[in-house]
């Protein structure tokens, strides 16, 4: 065992508030994060819940809720045109709004979809219930999720509303695909149209599916290739809503078509999170505070780290009277901070998993991905290491001669 | 018994001097509460000399040492050792130059307590001479089988009796074979037959290997172990004495059993490693 390693644990109950704010680092840091991007993978549950490989679009569109209607036909035929895309399919999303049955009006996020079993748009929330895709093919007819009930005045099925003047029926609700902003109003193409008052020829994406064997990755980057985008300014291009006059629609739809956008499934989905993650600020706001967690966990390491190397001034000075060069001792108090760093994250670990699964029962989605628990580790190791920097001050203080009384 | 030594440059042992302090002063303090610690001293010490620094509080002997040992600069004088006038040395040399020839012992051990007394020499071997894990564990282990502590090798400061940690502390200062051991009140915090074990070893050290023991003490119980003593009063060189080695030589060592004939170090480590720095 090293001896930064021995000395840590012979001296565990001095280090151990280090290495517990270096956990706390860790923890707050993935937990904020976490939950944070848990809270914007509602907004990309289209994408992720669909079976799609590759998802075309308006021009520059920034994420599955902020798409504008595209011509279907050219849409689909630009997809269903490429030898390694076997199957094709339209897509509808768009902000809309739910009249109350108290008079009030609320934002809702329309999702119409294929309702086939195999259809690839079809949000898998629906998967559990067949029942209710069944009633879907009537036209006019939508579903909510249950914690949306309230929100959108809505007490059983069978519930009559209004969506901007278009009668809706209710005809059940699902679990677990609840909206952010705006109640998820699952529904079919047919349905969605009027209710995001797109014309029959109008779409917001065109999905398709790619062949066995093909990297859907490669098909993007072909298409991508052969509709090479060209940069040009656009008014609504990243601030587009469905929520469009019929004049506007028109205007967008006549945009060139060589400038739609193109994805895989997964590039859509980062895309949108990070769209909602840096356009809101909300990442900030908790970035913020995790820097200041940082701060108050650099802040106890170093101290706890300073004051074990003060008082172990007389070892130290021991080693310099003996030419043992200060650079090898600072070594060591560094490898003790990196030491108290991986302890702590590796603590933190454990912990960080048990929240998140405390936070599930609750409802509550913290989504811990590899890169941001890498991420997280690395920035906290780094604040450790940079601790144990500030920390080595106190070897500024190591003079042989005071040993000698 | 008891002979008045010159002023310096005169000795009993032939060679040239491995150490020589030359009209050193040293003062603390300023204006009028200026402390002349060290007062125009000049000495030689031979090689494989034991040689004792004594004298009362404050007389300036662990300032003498300090600056013998290339630890705290002289305001005045110089010091040549083996050679070098180490205070015309930059640090980075008299640092290289201490490890190179240096050991030390302090009156508290100052032993890490989160390592072993293994551990405690290894790392002077590792940080100090680049040797491998396994080289410096077999130095270690030798050194300690040396002091008799190879069955305590593995246990904290905490575990050991004050002798066994001056100990460990005597191994750690000569794991790099040392041409000089300065050692500061080595006894000071041990009872006598701990003390006498610990003064017995450092005379062995000298006797044995030539290593060049300086040990500043005010005990006057180690002046029949020593080859010459220095006796410092109010900073200044008061007399220097030659001749108490003989007295200690029919003693019997505490670390050897009754006719055992080996000396205390039977290998004295002399290997040494790659350069750190």
């Amino acid at each position: 065992m090293s001896y930064a390693l021995t000395t840590l644990w012979h001296e565990r109950q001095r280090y151990l508030t280090a290495i517990l704010a270096v956990s706390f680092c860790a923890l707050l840091g993935c937990v904020q994060f976490g939950l944070l991007l848990g809270l914007f993978a509602i907004t990309s549950m289209p994408v992720d819940n669909s079976r799609a490989d590759i998802w075309l679009g308006a021009p520059r569109v920034m994420g599955v809720d902020l798409g504008r209607p595209i011509r279907e036909s050219q849409a689909l035929a630009r997809l269903a045109r490429h030898p390694d895309i076997e199957r094709v399919e339209v897509f509808l999303q768009g902000f809309s709004y739910w009249a109350r049955k108290d008079g009030g009006q609320e934002l809702c996020m329309v999702v119409g979809s294929r309702l086939e079993p195999d259809a690839m748009g079809r949000n898998t929330a629906l998967d559990k219930r067949p029942e209710l895709v069944e009633r879907l093919t009537e036209p006019g007819t939508v579903v909510i999720d249950e914690s949306d009930k309230e929100k959108l005045g809505v007490q059983n099925e069978g519930d009559i509303a209004e969506v901007v003047g278009a009668k809706v029926r209710v005809v059940g609700f699902v679990t677990g695909a609840r909206g952010l902003a705006a109640p998820f109003i699952f529904c079919s193409v047919t349905t969605a149209r009027p209710l995001l008052r797109c014309y029959p020829n109008q779409i917001t994406y065109a999905l398709g599916k790619v062949r066995k064997g093909v990297e859907p990755d490669d098909v993007v980057a072909r298409l991508r290739k052969e509709y090479p985008a060209t940069p040009k300014p656009s008014t609504n291009a990243s601030t587009g809503s469905s929520l469009l006059s019929s004049g506007a629609v028109e205007m967008m739809v006549n945009e060139d078509l060589d400038e739609l956008s193109i994805f895989t499934s997964a590039e859509f989905s980062r895309r949108t999170r990070m769209h909602w993650l840096t356009k809101t600020k909300g990442g900030f706001a908790l970035g913020y505070a995790a820097v200041l967690g940082l701060m108050v966990g650099a802040v106890v390491t170093s101290q706890t780290l300073y004051s074990a190397t003060a008082s172990s001034i007389r070892e130290y000075a021991v080693l310099k009277a003996m030419g043992i060069p200060r650079w090898r001792t600072s070594l060591h108090v560094m490898t003790l901070a990196g030491w108290v760093g991986v302890i702590g994250i590796l603590i933190a670990i454990p912990a960080i998993y048990g929240l998140s699964e405390v936070a599930a029962i609750w409802g509550v989605q913290m989504r811990l991905e590899t890169w941001l628990l890498v991420t997280v580790a690395v920035v906290t190791l780094l604040m450790a290491v940079g601790a144990g920097l500030f920390a080595l001050r106190s070897l500024r203080g190591v003079e042989p001669a005071l040993l000698l009384r | 018994m008891i002979q008045e030594g010159p002023k310096y440059s005169e000795s009993n042992w032939g060679s040239d001097p491995i150490l020589q302090g030359l009209d050193l002063s040293r003062a603390f303090g300023d204006g009028a509460t200026v402390t002349r610690a060290v007062d125009q001293v000049s000495l030689e010490v031979h090689r494989g000399q034991f040689v004792l620094m004594m004298g009362p509080s404050g007389s300036g002997k662990s300032t003498l040492l300090a600056i013998l040992s290339g630890l705290l600069t002289p305001d005045e004088g110089r010091v040549v050792c083996m050679g070098e006038d180490i205070w015309s040395l930059n640090d980075k040399e008299r640092e290289q130059f201490r490890l190179d020839h240096c050991g030390f012992i302090f009156q508290g051990y100052n032993l890490f307590p989160a390592l072993t007394a293994r551990q405690q020499l290894e790392i002077v071997a590792r940080w100090g001479q680049g040797a491998t894990a396994a080289e410096a564990r077999d130095l270690a282990d030798s050194m300690l089988q040396n002091l008799r502590m190879l069955d305590r090798a593995h246990l904290r400061p905490a575990q050991l009796s004050g002798g066994e940690k001056q100990r460990v502390a005597i191994g750690r200062a000569l794991i790099k074979a040392p041409d000089l051991l300065f050692a500061d009140e080595p006894t000071s915090a041990l009872d006598w037959s701990h003390g006498e074990e610990v003064v017995k070893l450092l005379r062995s050290l000298s006797k044995d290997y030539g290593t060049t023991v300086v040990c500043v003490t005010h005990d006057h119980r180690l002046v029949p172990f020593a080859d010459r003593m220095i006796d410092l009063e109010d900073g200044r060189l008061k007399r220097q004495s030659y001749g108490f080695h003989g007295a200690c030589d029919n003693l019997a060592s505490p670390l050897h059993e009754p006719g055992e004939i080996q000396p205390i170090m039977p290998t004295k480590p002399t290997l040494r490693y790659r350069a750190t720095s």
